[in-house]
């Protein structure tokens, strides 16, 4: 792209910075950027000039955008652009020789790279032609051994390196299912040929990769079609660097928004925001790309912000040139709120008071009072029981509702999380007498009669540090630096939980032992408790290892991180992280400030609840609009990740039947439960309600969240269901209580409207009901009959299925 | 070095996607749709081979139990005399002896038999119903998937979504049986309900107009697809089990089991892909005698009365009917007189579909407890259902960040094949 060369920018820059080459001959691939007057950063590579303060020692070849080691020594490479100059030093060693070639830092990774160890080709269970290598490298000393040693050693010539079949099939000198992979010039050759002529070492004391980065760790591109040049640096733990570039495997989240890179470059492909992850030598970088449009005009200021979520939301919008939406009307906000913070309609009653209130602050008054109704503790109540998994089918039948009262008493007196989450993580006792225990039975096998640690540790990790470690169990997680010792040292901190069962009773009394250890898979040795990313506590004779690992993740900084992007979920249908219990490297925030800020909120404010909930209600961006008169409601990919909008989502199957017995002025039957309990106060047995179960109860199994997605059963229920029609055609509903006051057509038809969707119908509605009415009065049908089924057109209305 | 990932290996990363299915009509690509449609008898609560398929009448008296046993069609063979009607048919269909499973709950070995996979507490794998459904699409308008009585925790979409889960059509053993919540209301007629249609049709027009999100369009299209159901003729004239004649109802047996199994034939012979018809009371821990007289009659003459009658329409080539528990019962009779639930061997009977009849393949030992010769794991049986009717069941679905195979391991049994 052609920038006019005149005084365009601010400042320009080269990457990767702190380079330091190992010896002649080694080479760096780089980038420029400049970043323009009060502007962002662009991509400068092919357009700046670059030239060394001594091409003897280090040479700049612009063509291939690469740095040369010539000769021992140092020397300042000068980059300049629009105006704009920057100075880098560049070291050059004097190392000759060859690195020494370890197999499993090196080796594997080619392997992973290449994608021979995945699980459609030599990775798969039973591998590919006899040649069996483990899942992305978890196991190297084993693949060294099928490597060297099996089949007598048929697939190596130590000899004659270049003989070997591990060399000539990748190069597809002789017949190879998984095709060409490289060629015989390439880096990945050079270093399996040297592996074997060194003599094949399964490790080396040579110097380590520690960590790789990837530039531009993050840009935004202003059109499809823009080019943006790549390069990859690796850390070596003897202060050089190695250019990766080329050794990486890249991956994009999201190929609509950049494509896949080709010759270390990507290629903008439509508006979002994704990631790009670059992976080798057992290390991962990520890089975050967002693709926006230019403006025609400037956008209007999104108005005044509440509190920080709004600052830095709006900032965020405006770096990509997206509008928020503008504020909800108070009909919209006040049936909004009702469903998100209580599970519940406003009553005509409540809704005509809000409207008529004149107090400036009264957005915020209502807020209040709804956090202070007993009815939020029962919605909130279903969704922890959500989170802490509380089903009939895990506690075998007995236990679950001594969880739920524990639950629902949690939350209504907003007792601090972290004190929530110790008495979870260090349990002990007969559950039916210390709920907390139950937080356990998901991992037990009832048949068994044993307590699985592999079951609660992926648990444990997704719900209070958003981390997904569940594929670690059995290889290396193939998005994270995360492996199997990882998951190990993580369960073996309840490797001590025991558990007795009274089978009859279906209880279940838990306690901890003095001994007991879990044994590697692998190793067939103890493993020592090892917190993840972190060190091997010292765990002493007066404490638990559960009480020793509910200090370190109440003290973690992504513990309230994970808990408030949980909540936010909750409120925009997406979370900061998305998955909302997808932490990692590779999958950053989509507003990495606002994640932080709001941790730190929610930690320094006891971690309470009720606080997180009032700040993020009152708050502009919650309050935004779904759509307005000029700008339909849309999901962009930015307008979704960014929170431009509220997004508009189906309600729950409790919230649902709920809200369907009030608007109808019948509460919905649950068996033998008094008349008026609300369906998220129900004890859940084994034949919940039918509404229920359609509408995607869930069944809370360790892994899968609610069901979310719309069925030809649950149209059906709606359409010719008991649960409709009896609540429509009940001679004591409202719709029989408006006809008593003896109301016109109209008056009524408004009535229904306001305490379903809480506002009047529209004139084109009005238009369509008129006509309606009077074609079922020509058809002789009564008048009762008529507004019933005008009512039943409500009820089955998509707006009533929403909240928006 | 890039390396362009195989759609099949898509790993999302901080995407929009949230890690649930992203790849829906990729995968058709590999199925062949036979167009074979399967009808699944289920006994639930895992019927006694012994005192079915596989008696013991050699066996001491408190395993072989009170129930003698009579020959069959194929010589050599017997059968309980409970079942004289499978006996007298037994050339027609063909019987796995030596099935072994290794769950002992109700629920787990249920979905076992009904996933090919071995339940985990992480998610419910789809079953085979819900599969098919996805995999090879309706046909004339007919839900896919049905399962009768009821709701069954074995036949459920698990990952997929409840847009996979079964039609649910209620039991046909009542007089004037109709589909819950699939005909009108009594005393709404079709243009009083296609009027208010219409009306909601318009209210429903504003808020499609101006919200662009899927949201919107997706509770539509099962608004849709309902409404059609609702007005398809086709669709009534599958599930009116009231227009078989008297006399074909009987022969089949006015029970749950024979009733159903009359409305799965009428249901596949419509167009539904998989029918399983749930039959309940076979957790004989007690008075496993006195129940099975009662019940395996009801089996027998269901079974055999669909086989029949499927025979006669000329539909067996392209119907597979399977009749199966979730497990077997204890050789040893207990204290109740009764069976306890038993893995470790039981039996299943299959016809229909190019099945080569009148085999007997595999045997347990003495006491039915283990099977003695080629035994046959529950994989290996759903892959045989997948293989027949078409469905590619090696291919990967992507949920929880991650692939999972329809069926991780199963070789088709081999001997269902010609």
């Amino acid at each position: 792209m052609l920038l006019a060369a005149a005084l365009c920018c601010a400042s320009v820059q080269l990457d990767p910075p702190g380079i330091v080459l190992s010896g002649p001959g080694a080479t760096q691939r780089y980038i420029v950027t400049a970043v323009q007057s009060g502007g962002r950063p662009i991509d400068v590579t092919a357009a700046a000039r670059i030239e060394s303060s001594a091409p003897g020692v280090i040479q700049a070849h612009p063509a291939t955008r690469t740095l040369i080691a010539r000769a021992p020594g140092t020397a300042v490479i000068t980059v300049r652009h629009g105006g704009a100059t920057a100075r880098a030093t560049v070291t050059a060693g004097n190392r000759t020789a060859p690195l020494q070639v370890s197999f499993s830092r090196d080796v594997v990774s080619i392997l992973t790279t290449k994608g021979c160890n995945g699980s459609s080709c030599h990775g798969s269970p039973a591998g590919q032609s006899g040649f069996k290598l483990s899942l992305f490298g978890y196991d190297p000393a084993a693949d060294h051994e099928m490597i060297l040693a099996r089949h007598n050693g048929r697939r190596v010539d130590r000899g004659q390196p270049a003989n070997s079949l591990i060399l000539r099939k990748p190069l597809m000198e002789m017949p190879h299912g998984g095709g060409r992979l490289m060629g015989k010039q390439s880096d990945e050759y050079r270093t399996l040929f040297n592996w074997l002529d060194q003599g094949a070492p399964l490790d080396t004391d040579g110097p380590r990769i520690e960590k790789i980065e990837v530039y531009p760790a993050r840009r935004i591109l202003t059109s499809t079609g823009a080019v943006q040049p790549l390069a990859v640096i690796g850390r070596m733990s003897d202060s050089t660097t190695r250019d990766m570039t080329a050794e990486v495997r890249f991956a994009v989240g999201d190929t609509g928004v950049v494509s896949a890179p080709r010759d270390a470059a990507v290629t903008s492909t439509g508006r979002g925001l994704t990631a790009l992850l670059a992976r080798g030598m057992g290390k991962t970088a990520t890089s975050q790309f967002i693709v926006i449009q230019e403006p025609a005009a400037a956008p209007p200021p999104p108005g005044a912000a509440s509190n920080f979520i709004d600052s830095l939301v709006f900032a965020r919008l405006g770096e990509v040139n997206v509008t928020p939406y503008p504020l909800t009307t108070d009909r919209e906000f006040a049936r909004r709120v009702f469903l998100d913070a209580i599970g519940l309609l406003p009553t005509p009653d409540e809704l005509h008071a809000f409207l008529a209130d004149p107090r400036p602050d009264k957005r915020a008054r209502l807020i209040d009072s709804l956090l202070d109704r007993p009815e939020y503790a029962s919605h909130w109540m279903v969704k922890f029981e959500d989170w802490f998994r509380n089903h009939q089918f895990n506690s075998q039948g007995r236990t679950n509702a001594s969880f739920k009262k524990w639950i629902h008493a949690m939350v209504e007196r907003d007792q601090p999380y972290n004190q929530t989450v110790r008495e979870l993580l260090t349990a002990t006792g007969d559950t039916t007498v210390q709920p907390a225990g139950n937080f356990w039975h998901p991992a037990i096998d009832f048949m068994l009669k044993t307590f699985d640690v592999n079951k609660i540790t992926p648990t444990v990790t997704r719900l209070f540090l958003g981390v997904r470690i569940e594929c670690a169990e059995c290889h290396t997680h193939p998005l994270e630096n995360l492996t199997q010792d990882d998951f190990n040292g993580m369960a073996a901190f309840f490797a001590r939980v025991k558990v007795k069962h009274g089978y009859a009773q279906y209880r279940r009394i838990w306690y901890d032992e003095r001994e007991g250890e879990l044994m590697d898979p692998v190793s067939k040795k103890p493993v020592a408790p090892k917190f993840l990313g972190g060190a091997t506590p010292d765990i002493g004779p007066s404490t638990t290892r559960r009480e020793v690992l509910a200090d370190w993740i109440t003290r973690h900084p992504q513990f309230p991180q994970a808990t408030v992007n949980r909540i936010w979920s909750e409120y925009f249908g997406t979370g900061i992280v998305e998955p909302h219990d997808d932490f990692r490297s590779t999958n950053p925030p989509s507003n990495p400030e606002l994640l932080d800020q709001l941790g730190r909120y929610f930690s320094s404010n006891g971690y309470r609840f009720k606080a997180l909930h009032r700040l993020i209600l009152n708050s502009r961006v919650y309050q935004t609009a779904s759509r307005s008169p000029d700008r339909p409601g849309e999901s962009g990919p930015l307008e979704r990740r960014l929170f431009a909008r509220y997004e508009p989502r189906r309600l729950s199957a409790e919230v649902l039947i709920d809200s369907l017995g009030q608007a109808a002025g019948v509460p919905h039957r649950f068996g033998n439960y008094p008349e008026g309990t609300s369906s998220k106060d129900l004890i859940a047995n084994n034949g919940p309600d039918y509404f229920l179960t359609t509408f995607g109860f869930p069944r809370r199994d360790i892994l899968s969240d609610r069901e979310k997605t719309p069925s030809l059963a649950q149209a059906l229920l709606f359409m010719n269901g008991d649960a409709i029609r009896g609540k429509v055609e009940s001679k004591s509903n409202a719709l029989a209580a408006l006809m008593e006051k003896g109301l016109d057509d109209r008056a009524i038809v408004s009535a229904l409207w306001e305490r379903t969707l809480s506002r009047p119908p529209s004139p084109t509605e009005w238009d369509s009901i008129q006509s309606y009415m009077s074609g079922e009065v020509s058809a002789g049908r009564e008048r009762r009959r008529i507004l019933e089924h005008v009512f039943w057109v409500l009820l089955n209305s998509k707006e009533f299925r929403i909240n928006q | 070095m890039s390396l362009a990932w195989s759609r099949r290996h898509f790993l999302r990363i901080g995407s929009l996607a949230t890690g649930g299915l992203t790849l829906p009509t990729l995968l058709r690509a590999s199925n062949r749709d036979t167009n074979i449609n399967c009808i699944i008898l289920f006994m639930s609560g895992g019927p006694s081979q012994l005192e079915t398929f596989d008696p013991k009448p050699d066996a001491p008296p408190e395993v072989r139990g009170n129930v003698g046993v009579i020959p069959t069609k194929i010589p050599g063979v017997r059968f309980s005399e409970l079942i004289p009607r499978c006996a007298q048919m037994a050339d027609k269909f063909t019987v796995i002896r030596s099935m072994h499973s290794r769950e002992a709950i109700h629920e787990k070995a249920k979905q076992y038999l009904f996933t090919g996979t071995r339940p985990g507490n992480a998610f419910l794998h789809p079953c085979v119903g819900s599969v098919v459904a996805r995999e090879l699409g309706p046909k004339n308008g007919l839900p896919p998937f049905v399962v009768t009585p009821s709701k069954d925790i074995a036949a459920e979409a698990g990952f997929l979504g409840s847009s996979y889960d079964p039609f649910v059509a209620g039991n046909p053993n009542v007089a004037k049986f109709t589909v819950k919540d699939l005909t009108l209301p009594l005393g709404i007629g079709m243009e009083e309900a296609q009027s208010r249609a219409r009306l909601l049709a318009a209210i429903d027009g504003e808020l499609k107009r101006v919200e662009k999100s899927e949201l919107i369009s997706s509770l539509d299209e099962f608004q849709q697809k309902a409404l059609d159901l609702i007005a398809s003729p086709a669709a009534k004239k599958a599930f009116e089990i009231d227009s078989e004649s008297p006399k074909l109802r009987d022969t089949y047996g006015r029970n749950a089991a024979g009733q159903g199994a009359l409305l799965a034939r009428r249901l596949v012979e419509h167009g539904v892909r998989l029918v399983s018809v749930f039959h309940g009371g076979y957790d004989t821990h007690t008075d496993n005698e006195k129940t099975s007289r009662r019940l395996m009659p009801e089996f027998d003459q269901a079974f055999t009365a669909l086989l029949d009658d499927v025979s006669q329409r000329g539909l067996l080539d392209t119907t597979l009917i399977l009749a199966m528990g979730e497990f077997g019962r204890t050789p040893k009779i207990n204290f109740s007189a009764g069976r306890d639930h038993w893995p470790g061997s039981f039996s299943v009977a299959i016809a229909g579909a190019g099945v080569p009849p009148g085999q007997i393949i595999g045997s347990t030992d003495e006491h039915a407890a283990a099977p003695a010769d080629r035994p046959i794991a529950v994989e290996d049986l759903v892959a045989a259902i997948y293989k027949k009717m078409g469905v590619d069941y090696t291919q990967n679905y992507h949920a929880f960040g991650r692939p999972i195979a329809i069926l991780k391991e199963g070789t088709p049994v081999r001997e269902l094949f010609t």
